[in-house]
């Protein structure tokens, strides 16, 4: 791919961060396309914002490279990188009006005063938020002010938007009409984009990659489909997807089939390296479970409890040999404590995990 | 029968007029000193004399209290500039120290910071008096006893832990990401300090200039040491020279128009800082 790279809009290359002799990122390769709309996921910890942060040079790199644009940006300072960031707390200038909040960084940039007046007035059509020009940030609301941070990150017309968890603070209605705006953004602008969170449904929602992240390294990287579907190990099977995935201790009889609880069913998966008698795990996602005739292929389950949201249910269960798993139940009769059901696992649906976590195949 | 209505209305009367008078009946005895000293500074000569109470001028009002303190030193202007010059280079000079040391101390992580911090902290315990001997004598070999530069410097050292403690925590108290916001918009080092942080840390300020400049319009005992020629007196040393009065006989009238000079620039600076004044004593104590 000789010109492969002219599309390549970030490359993170071998990228460490230590705190003395912490290490908390350990070595990330990764490359984002033009215009990709890249999500970090990953529990608290996982070093998501750290990189984030690295990203817009605000955290130092102890090791490896970021290129933006093909330009080496390792040691830059955060305003020569072409970026933008709007952060969690908004992080307005609390003594500047609207106005001025927005045209700071293009002051600091010594930008001709009428560009700026254009700039201010475009980016503030976008977001809707001309009316509120002249006032102060602590007296805006927190979605016209989080509108405020993502205007100032549109004024300075950067090649890359960071995004530190920028929902996080606002109320859950609130939440889901932000959302929408971020990917309606994203559209018009076609910037490319990182955002941070720790919000499932954000990450699945906006991002064209999806990137899952614990302790400071990647477990995968691909769309939302890729990574919900077809998860690489057991970490990214578990931590995408709510309520999670069901992990259920299974054993491998040989010849492409397994016993789980009292169930036998087949294994889609090359044997190589299982011996009959292994153990291994079956995962299969909440949703997945039908309620079907007992059968050898069913697991069979007492109801402990169910929640009813309306739409669907959730049943929560012990199967025969005490392990517990949840069923998502979308329609069909009301289900009570103590009842027995039996469930089916449609055979593409199973996902095969070793018990260091790698995932069977 | 009085209705509901009106019982309350009674009520709320009541309530106000007490609330009211004792709001009143407290600012009386704050104020009343200060009635007393601005009235009697007008007394004419011949009254200068008489009983305090009542305080204002009987026999009409006069400048001759004004014009005898005049007639002490190198003349009141002259002694009301050196105590500004003081005062406000002072003021300067400590807000300039502590909002970089604060700032340093607040942002950047280097060896010894906590140490370094308390032992600053700890020498707000060491009485100045017991450190004046040293001080006179550092002064002398450097050349600067009886100059205002020296007692500048002085009161500046007097001042800095204080003031450096409350910027330390004047910073501390403004988010990060505020600072990180400015240096993705491109504000670095001095401008990011000018332009972002200064105003997020005006009350701070506010609060060290106004007791930076009190401390230094009225201290008293360092000037008398370190002051030698009259000309270099601030007020509270003329003061005192005019309250020695000549051959015993105090001039009540002088000393009463001294006080009522010497108050006027205080009240000043604490009117115009204390909205940010108040903010700044209160910064941090809820959330």
């Amino acid at each position: 791919m000789a010109n492969g790279t002219s599309n390549r809009s970030v490359v993170l290359n071998g990228v460490r961060k230590s705190y003395g002799a912490l290490e908390v990122i350990h070595g990330i390769d990764l490359t984002i396309e033009e215009g990709d709309f890249v999500v970090f996921v990953g529990p608290s910890g996982c070093g998501k914002s750290t990189l984030l942060r690295m990203i817009a040079g605000l955290e130092e790199v102890t090791d490896g490279e970021i290129a933006i644009k093909g330009r080496d940006v390792t040691d830059l300072d955060p305003s020569e990188r072409g970026i933008a960031m709007v952060f969690q707390s908004y992080a307005l200038y609390p003594h500047m009006s609207v106005r001025d909040n927005l045209a700071f960084g293009l002051k600091m940039a010594r930008t001709d005063k009428a560009d700026i007046d254009k700039r201010v007035a475009q980016a503030s059509a976008i977001l809707k938020i001309d009316h509120l020009l002249d006032r102060r940030p602590g007296q805006l609301s927190g979605g016209q002010r989080q509108r405020v941070a993502i205007g100032r990150a549109i004024v300075r017309k950067p090649d890359v938007f960071l995004f530190d968890e920028p929902l996080s603070n606002l109320d859950a209605e609130l939440r889901v009409s932000m959302r929408i705006e971020i990917a309606r953004l994203h559209r018009e602008l076609g910037n490319t984009m990182i955002y941070v969170t720790h919000d499932q449904t954000e990450a699945m929602t906006l991002a064209d990659k999806i990137v899952v992240l614990r302790d400071g390294r990647i477990e995968q990287a691909g769309s939302p489909r890729d990574v919900y579907e077809d998860p690489e190990n057991m970490f990214v099977a578990g931590f995408i997807g709510s309520p999670r995935m069901n992990f259920l201790e299974a054993e491998w009889l040989g010849e492409g089939t397994i016993r789980v609880g009292k169930a036998t069913m087949r294994a889609a998966i090359d044997g190589t390296g299982l011996a009959p008698g292994d153990r291994l795990l079956l995962g299969i996602r909440p949703e997945h479970m039908t309620a079907a005739e007992p059968g050898p292929e069913r697991i069979t389950a007492e109801v402990e409890f169910s929640e009813y949201l309306g739409g669907t249910r959730y049943l929560y269960c012990q199967i025969e040999d005490g392990q517990s798993i949840v069923v998502e139940q979308r329609e069909g009769r009301d289900w009570k404590a103590g009842d027995k059901l039996s469930f089916a696992v449609p055979e593409d649906r199973r996902r095969f995990f070793a018990k260091d976590g790698r995932r069977l195949r | 029968m009085r209705t509901r209505r009106e019982i309350r209305a009674r009520k709320a009367l009541w309530d106000r007029i007490a609330y009211h008078g004792i709001g009143i009946g407290t600012a009386f005895f704050f104020l009343a000193p200060f009635a007393v000293m601005f009235f009697s500074s007008f007394r004419p000569n011949s009254d200068s004399g008489s009983p305090p109470i009542p305080p204002w001028p009987r026999s009409g009002m006069s400048f001759d209290a004004y014009r005898a303190l005049d007639t002490f030193g190198a003349g009141i202007g002259q002694h009301m500039f050196n105590s500004l010059t003081v005062s406000i280079g002072t003021v300067l000079l400590t807000v300039a120290v502590s909002v970089l040391a604060g700032y340093g101390f607040s942002r950047y992580r280097f060896a010894f910071k906590n140490v370094l911090f308390v032992l600053i902290i700890a020498t707000l315990m060491i009485p100045f008096q017991s450190i004046l001997t040293p001080l006179f004598i550092i002064l002398a070999r450097l050349g600067l006893n009886n100059s205002l530069v020296g007692l500048m410097l002085v009161y500046v050292t007097l001042q800095l832990p204080f003031s450096v403690f409350m910027m330390r925590n004047a910073f501390d108290a403004v988010p990060k990401e505020i600072e990180e916001a400015a240096r993705i918009d491109g504000a670095r080092d001095l401008k990011l300090l000018v332009r972002v942080l200064l105003p997020l840390v005006m009350p701070g300020i506010a609060t060290v200039s106004i007791f930076a400049f009190l401390n230094a319009w009225n201290e008293f005992f360092a000037a008398l040491v370190l002051l030698s020629s009259n000309d270099n007196y601030t007020l509270p040393v003329l003061m005192t020279a005019v309250r020695a009065g000549r051959l015993g006989a105090i001039n009540w009238g002088a000393v009463q128009a001294g006080v009522a000079v010497m108050v006027v620039p205080c009240l000043f600076v604490f009117l115009l800082l204390q909205r940010y004044y108040m903010r700044g004593l209160m910064a941090g104590a809820v959330k």
